[in-house]
């Protein structure tokens, strides 16, 4: 039995972060990241290769086992419907938090307020959770653009410094998570190549306990 | 709706052509022919029935999968069910009423509402195998052997038999002092073997107790069976209760040891079913298949809504799934074409030919395709006073 494993990284931040850790555990992609069009890194390591793509395919690649490993943001994960991975690690990178924000000096308690965001499930269940009836209206980009326009109440979208937020006149609400980005692993990897991917994981999970 | 996609069959739901479903009948057959010959007897429940005896004991899970409709006769609402095992459940508890154990298997199509996120079809033709009436270790045992056996006797190769205990968790959790909760907020986390969640939710509720000790060590035991005596040293210490499940998988991996090209997983932290399962669980993976081949796990409370509780266990797969990891390519199928003729010679040859078993396809009178339109790899031809096979090629 080969044991290959191929982990699937969400393209930009958490790349860009992803890969000092990957680093520690030496897991070096070959072509240099910044200059390559290539899909598919080939890495130091003969059984290691690593996929960049989008966010959201993280998990789908991940569940359906075209990538053994993936490396994700938990906002995507949250926001994602099934449960065919495991989460072992939080790598404690690309942090941010998920917030409820809405317009500077307007009223925050609204019967049925509309909220414009990407992250339709998450809100969803937050709202639901403490039984409160919203409108969602599915964005993909510019979130802030909605109060101001009049197309939506409240936001819900991740926030890193506040800035985007300050700039446009919004103030954050509430916070909804603390997110930052988690090793994923394939559910049935973890059993067929379970020596291989464990010693991953406790290779991987030590360099962190070191970093925090 | 568009006339063009008049053809379109709806998401999930497929159908299986030649010549490929002959072959998943062929498989069916000889599966059935399997149980049959280890004393399982074979029974075939309804496709709908009422909804209450079709979700009795399966938690939520089944309820969202299955699709409901109102009986114009009684206005009851029936389900069109989405699972065969727990139909299997109420024939043993209600209908066969016997003490001895029993051995049941089946084979229907279902139906889910929604696939899950993962398997795409919604339309699985589900093949299983249950043992009423035995709480022991060796019925436990010899459903797995089963399970093997029919991984084996299609010829697929390599398998992963992934064993956990449902009572792990469970005797854990029980000896935590959390509200249930919490309990279920530390049921999602071990799920997805989260240990970095689960210790910051310990840290934030300030416990440090032997149950989130265990708990937190549960999580990092899955791998070969060397990991039971690292869950004897470190958890069974305090949970007498968890040794006794440890033997248990101990007892079964030990049972199936021997077997050629099996890998033995043991995952103490495996949650799958837990609503439904009692005790052993147990799961059969492939290479290069991201998800499971064939499920099985102990269930001995189900009967109980049914009058009567009995020990049970079993495990179910997916034929279409079996049917595409099985070499199909192998399997070649030879038709011979006759030609339309009255000559009694001919007539006597291909029905003794079809007796043999052999695909004779007869030509229609007027017809113009040739034998190897007609997928006929041979013809039966007139020589010498003789009607032959030969070979279209030569």
């Amino acid at each position: 039995m080969s044991d290959k494993i191929t982990i699937a990284v969400s393209k930009g931040r958490i790349f860009d972060e992803a890969l000092p850790l990957l680093a520690k555990i030496d897991v070096i992609p070959k072509d240099d990241p910044q200059n390559s069009r290539k899909l598919i890194l080939e890495t130091n390591k003969n059984n290691v290769q690593i996929l960049v793509i989008r966010a959201t395919d993280v998990p789908t690649y991940v569940e359906r086992g075209a990538a053994e490993l993936g490396i994700a943001g938990k906002d995507v994960l949250l926001e994602y419907q099934g449960d065919g991975f495991y989460e072992p690690i939080d790598l404690g990178i690309a942090k941010c938090k998920m917030m409820l924000a809405g317009l500077k000096g307007v009223k925050k308690e609204i019967t049925r307020p509309r909220i414009a965001t990407k992250y339709t499930n998450i809100t969803q269940n937050y709202f639901s959770n403490f039984g409160k009836q919203v409108e969602i209206i599915k964005l993909y980009g510019s979130m802030e653009l909605a109060p101001i326009l009049g197309l939506a109440d409240q936001i819900v979208d991740l926030v890193d410094t506040g800035k985007t937020l300050e700039a446009n006149g919004l103030v954050p609400y509430e916070r909804i998570a603390d997110i930052s980005s988690r090793l994923i692993v394939n559910k049935a990897s973890m059993k067929l190549k379970s020596t291989a991917i464990k010693s991953f994981i406790e290779k991987l999970s030590d360099v962190i306990e070191v970093a925090e | 709706m568009n006339t063009n996609n008049r053809w379109l069959l709806p998401e999930g739901v497929d159908e299986i052509l030649p010549p490929k479903a002959i072959l998943l009948e062929q498989i069916c057959r000889k599966i059935i022919d399997l149980y049959t010959t280890w004393g399982y007897e074979f029974v075939i429940p309804p496709m709908v029935e009422y909804l209450e005896s079709l979700l009795t004991a399966t938690g939520e899970d089944l309820d969202l999968q299955t699709y409901k409709i109102t009986d114009q006769i009684s206005g009851r609402l029936m389900g069109v069910r989405a699972d065969i095992t727990p139909q299997v459940a109420r024939i043993d508890a209600h209908l066969m009423k016997q003490d001895t154990p029993t051995r049941l298997c089946y084979l229907g199509s279902v139906l889910h509402s929604r696939s899950d996120s993962f398997g795409d079809s919604r339309s699985p033709l589900q093949l299983g195998a249950e043992l009423f009436g035995h709480a022991g270790v060796s019925s436990d045992i010899e459903i797995v052997k089963l399970m093997l056996a029919t991984l084996n006797s299609l010829e697929i190769d390599n398998i992963c038999i992934d064993i956990g205990h449902i009572g792990i968790f469970r005797s854990l959790i029980s000896e935590s002092k959390l509200t249930p909760e919490k309990e279920m907020e530390v049921f999602e986390i071990v799920k997805r073997k989260a240990k970095d969640e689960l210790k910051k939710f310990y840290k934030k509720l300030k416990i440090n107790d032997n149950s989130s000790k265990a708990l937190l060590d549960l999580v990092d035991l899955h791998g070969d069976v060397s990991i039971l005596e690292d869950a004897t040293k470190s958890i069974a210490k305090f949970f007498p209760e968890v040794k006794k499940h440890i033997n248990e998988i101990k007892a079964v991996s030990e049972s199936i040891a021997d077997e050629p090209n099996l890998s033995i997983n043991v995952d103490l932290a495996e949650l799958r079913g837990y609503n439904y399962h009692t005790g052993m669980i147990y799961t059969a993976y492939v290479p290069d298949e991201g998800k499971g081949v064939a499920f099985g796990g102990r269930y001995d409370d189900i009967g109980r809504a049914f009058g009567r509780a009995r020990p049970a266990t079993g495990f179910s797969a997916d034929v279409k799934q079996l049917l595409e990891l099985h070499n199909c390519e192998k399997v070649k199928i030879t038709r011979i074409f006759a030609p339309s003729d009255s000559d009694p010679a001919l007539k006597k040859k291909i029905k003794d030919l079809r007796e043999q078993g052999k695909i004779v396809v007869q030509e229609l009178e007027g017809q113009k395709h040739t034998a190897v339109e007609m997928n006929c790899s041979l013809s039966l031809i007139h020589e010498n006073n003789d009607w032959i096979i030969k070979d279209n090629k030569k």
